[in-house]
């Protein structure tokens, strides 16, 4: 043990000493890290995601007629027409191998960029060492609001984050009221990660001060054996609103529990994750009509752009699954860090990081519903508009905000 | 907090307990057998649950019975593992002790990467079944019939299991070997064959909660995880060895997780569990009813 460890050490520090010496120079390829879970418990996500940072890197690599930044031509015209090459490393959902795996993928595989990692947690240790060797990092699909916080220079995140996620709920529920809806009371139920805790915390917020009750605050073990005693307390309180942020394991527990303990809950509102994969929608879908959920991403947007349906067909030749809430945000994650990295025209750090900075990308050239990518001092793109999507008919449509929406939300999901 | 809500949770709790003994039976038995502890035993519920799974979803049959089709299928593995694996791992002079750590964490790891090779990490699901998603509900406490019959098939196998040890010719022989691997050597009795055939009911009862939990659980690569961990708790409570312990320490463990969920919030409940543990552990180093 003590030995390979000291390997491992003497390793690390000879490839930081060694780091900034070894030119960058200009090649014919673009190496680019995507930092995922391949392997564990959320490994099917990473696969997925594989899958959409492929299609973007095809979009970019081959010639289409997309109107979406670098999709006409070959590769990078800013450095030569150079192409990009994907890296992908498993942090397998731990902090501690993330940051482990971002430092072999900056020294090792001499990476200019990397991208990641759907589990916030692991996004704080990323974007910590990518900081530390100064390599722009994109948080393609976390969502925490504490990240883009720590005055990171090279971190950014063109997608919202779950305080804006948040904020459209609680829009949504006040719209319902003026309706004539009855909502008072909520539930949250949390995983007690930094997702689960930090999309609590917001809502907790928000709740106090758009006049709310939260009659139940349930934070719990991810990947619990059981999730009965939980349940129990989400049923004794009964609220309006049951607002889970859950990853995909503990959703489908959660849901089957509910049903084996007799609680249907009046309304659903969801914080995406488990509530998006379509491995919950296969185990327990019937259970779940009428569902919401957040999400930064609806396939009804390809009625008004076309290029969406002909990328999410590209997607699914690759993976079997239709775009998501998260595989869509990966793929424009790609798409937005190698935009900046043709503007810059240079695989230096430093260049990549003000060209991402200066990053002003319209929405309607990108697949999302997004005014524009924008990022502020934070690195945070404040103009990435939240929708929420309902599960109605084993699809999902867009509800809110009302310029979005294709349809009337069903409210409550069982009626 | 109302009686309901105590009352339910206790019930959820024992059911729970039951199923969790039925788990830790034959990483109890193992041990018991051979003093190895077996580090692929979650990977062994893994595989069991995928079994059950793929005979759902390509031959339609039932996870209730599947569950003796998949016992006998993982008998037979855990047979093969002992004879493949873990007889190799015995014979080592030095280290033996971490050469059998290690060898059974290998297994795990290799069965894992397997499984995710071959069965893709995604989240599998046995969508409908039997007594999937339905419930039994006695003044206002509900009670899921997947748990209730796991609870059932759990409290019958342990009193099969008493009757083999004590009453067969076989039993007799697992017991001899356990006292004196040298001895029964002796008197005719093949040491590996008896050692084989405890890999193999060990296995098959872990085969049997995995057919169970595939009812009402999610299937994917790592779902041992967890619930070895709590097995290992399980037996460690129950007394090293003791198949029964395991049955006894299953249910202290279902229990108690449900009442300190009762009490603390609810991420805290498995700080109950290690509690009671550290506590018996204090008191009776060897477990409830393990023997020196």
């Amino acid at each position: 043990m003590t030995i390979s460890r000291r390997n491992v050490l003497l390793g690390a520090t000879a490839a930081a000493a060694l780091g900034p010496m070894a030119a960058r120079a200009q090649a014919s390829e673009v190496a680019i890290g995507v930092i995922y879970p391949l392997s564990g418990s959320s490994a099917q996500i990473g696969v997925d995601a594989q899958r959409a940072f492929e299609t973007a890197a095809d979009i970019i690599n081959k010639n289409y007629d997309f109107a979406l930044p670098l999709a006409k031509g070959e590769g990078l015209p800013g450095l030569g027409g150079a192409k990009v090459k994907l890296v992908f490393a498993d942090h397998q959902a731990d902090p501690q191998k993330g940051r482990a795996e971002a430092e072999r993928l900056i020294t090792q595989d001499k990476v200019c960029a990397v991208i990641g990692t759907y589990q916030s947690a692991v996004a704080v240790t990323v974007s910590q060492i990518c900081e530390r060797y100064q390599i722009p990092f994109i948080s393609a699909d976390n969502s925490s609001p504490s990240l883009h916080r720590r005055g990171l220079k090279y971190y950014f995140r063109a997608a919202p984050h779950d305080e804006m996620f948040s904020t459209a709920m609680f829009d949504f529920f006040d719209a319902m009221k003026k309706k004539g809806q009855k909502i008072k009371t909520l539930s949250l139920f949390h995983e007690d990660t930094i997702f689960g805790t930090d999309s609590a915390n917001s809502q907790l917020k928000l709740a106090s001060e758009r006049g709310y009750k939260v009659v139940a605050d349930i934070k719990y073990r991810a990947n619990s054996p059981s999730l009965t005693a939980e349940v129990q307390q989400l049923k004794a309180a009964n609220a309006d609103v049951l607002m889970p942020s859950s990853y995909t394991t503990d959703a489908i527990l959660l849901v089957k529990t509910m049903a084996e303990l007799g609680y249907k809950p009046k309304n659903i509102v969801a914080q995406d994750a488990g509530f998006s994969e379509k491995a919950t929608y296969d185990a327990v879908g019937d259970k779940l009509e009428g569902v919401i959920s957040r999400g930064s991403f609806s396939l009804d947007l390809a009625q008004k752009r076309p290029m969406v349906g002909l990328i999410n067909e590209m997607y699914r030749a690759k993976s079997g699954k239709d775009f998501n809430d998260y595989s869509s945000r990966q793929f424009m994650g790609l798409i937005v860090m190698a935009d900046a990295i043709n503007r810059a025209k240079s695989t230096d750090g430093e260049k990549i990081r003000e060209a991402l900075a200066a990053t002003d990308m319209p929405g309607d050239v990108t697949i999302m519903p997004w005014k524009r990518v924008k990022f502020d001092e934070m690195g945070q793109n404040n103009f990435a508009d939240p929708v929420l999507l309902q599960y109605a008919a084993k699809n999902f449509v867009t509800i809110f905000p009302e310029q979005a929406a294709v349809s009337e939300a069903i409210w409550p999901m069982n009626s | 907090m109302t009686a309901e809500t105590i009352i339910q949770s206790l019930a959820s709790g024992l059911l729970m307990g039951l199923l969790y003994g039925l788990i830790a039976a034959g990483l109890a038995l193992i041990f018991g057998l051979m003093d190895v502890v077996n580090f692929a035993h979650g990977e062994f519920l893994m595989i069991a649950m995928y079994a059950t799974f793929f005979l759902f979803a390509y031959f339609a049959i039932d996870p209730l019975l599947a569950a003796p089709l998949v016992a006998a299928a993982l008998f037979v593995f855990g047979a093969v593992v002992y004879l493949l694996v873990v007889r190799f791992a015995v014979r080592a002079k030095a280290n033996a002790g971490m050469v059998q750590i290690f060898s059974t964490f290998g297994l795990a790891i290799v069965m894992r990467g397997l499984a995710q090779f071959f069965f893709t990490p995604d989240y599998r699901s046995v969508t409908h079944s039997w007594l999937g998603g339905k419930t039994v509900s006695v003044a206002g406490i509900y009670l899921p019939e997947p748990q209730l019959v796991g609870a059932l098939v759990s409290v019958v196998a342990f009193i099969a299991l008493y009757f083999f040890i004590h009453r067969t010719d076989f039993g007799r022989a697992l017991e001899a070997t356990r006292e004196d691997a040298g001895a029964v050597a002796l008197v005719g009795i093949d040491k590996n064959k008896v050692f084989a055939l405890g890999w193999g009911l060990g296995a098959a009862l872990v085969g049997l909660a995995g057919a169970i939990m595939a009812i009402f659980f999610y299937v994917y690569p790592d779902v041992g995880a967890s619930f070895a961990l709590i097995a290992y708790v399980t037996v460690a409570l129950g007394g090293f060895g003791s198949v029964f312990g395991a049955f006894a320490g299953g249910i202290i463990v279902g229990l108690v997780e449900a009442t300190t969920a009762l009490i603390l919030p609810p991420s805290l409940k498995s700080v109950g569990i290690y509690a009671v543990y550290l506590l018996i552990v204090f008191i009776r180093p060897r477990g409830l009813f393990g023997s020196m």
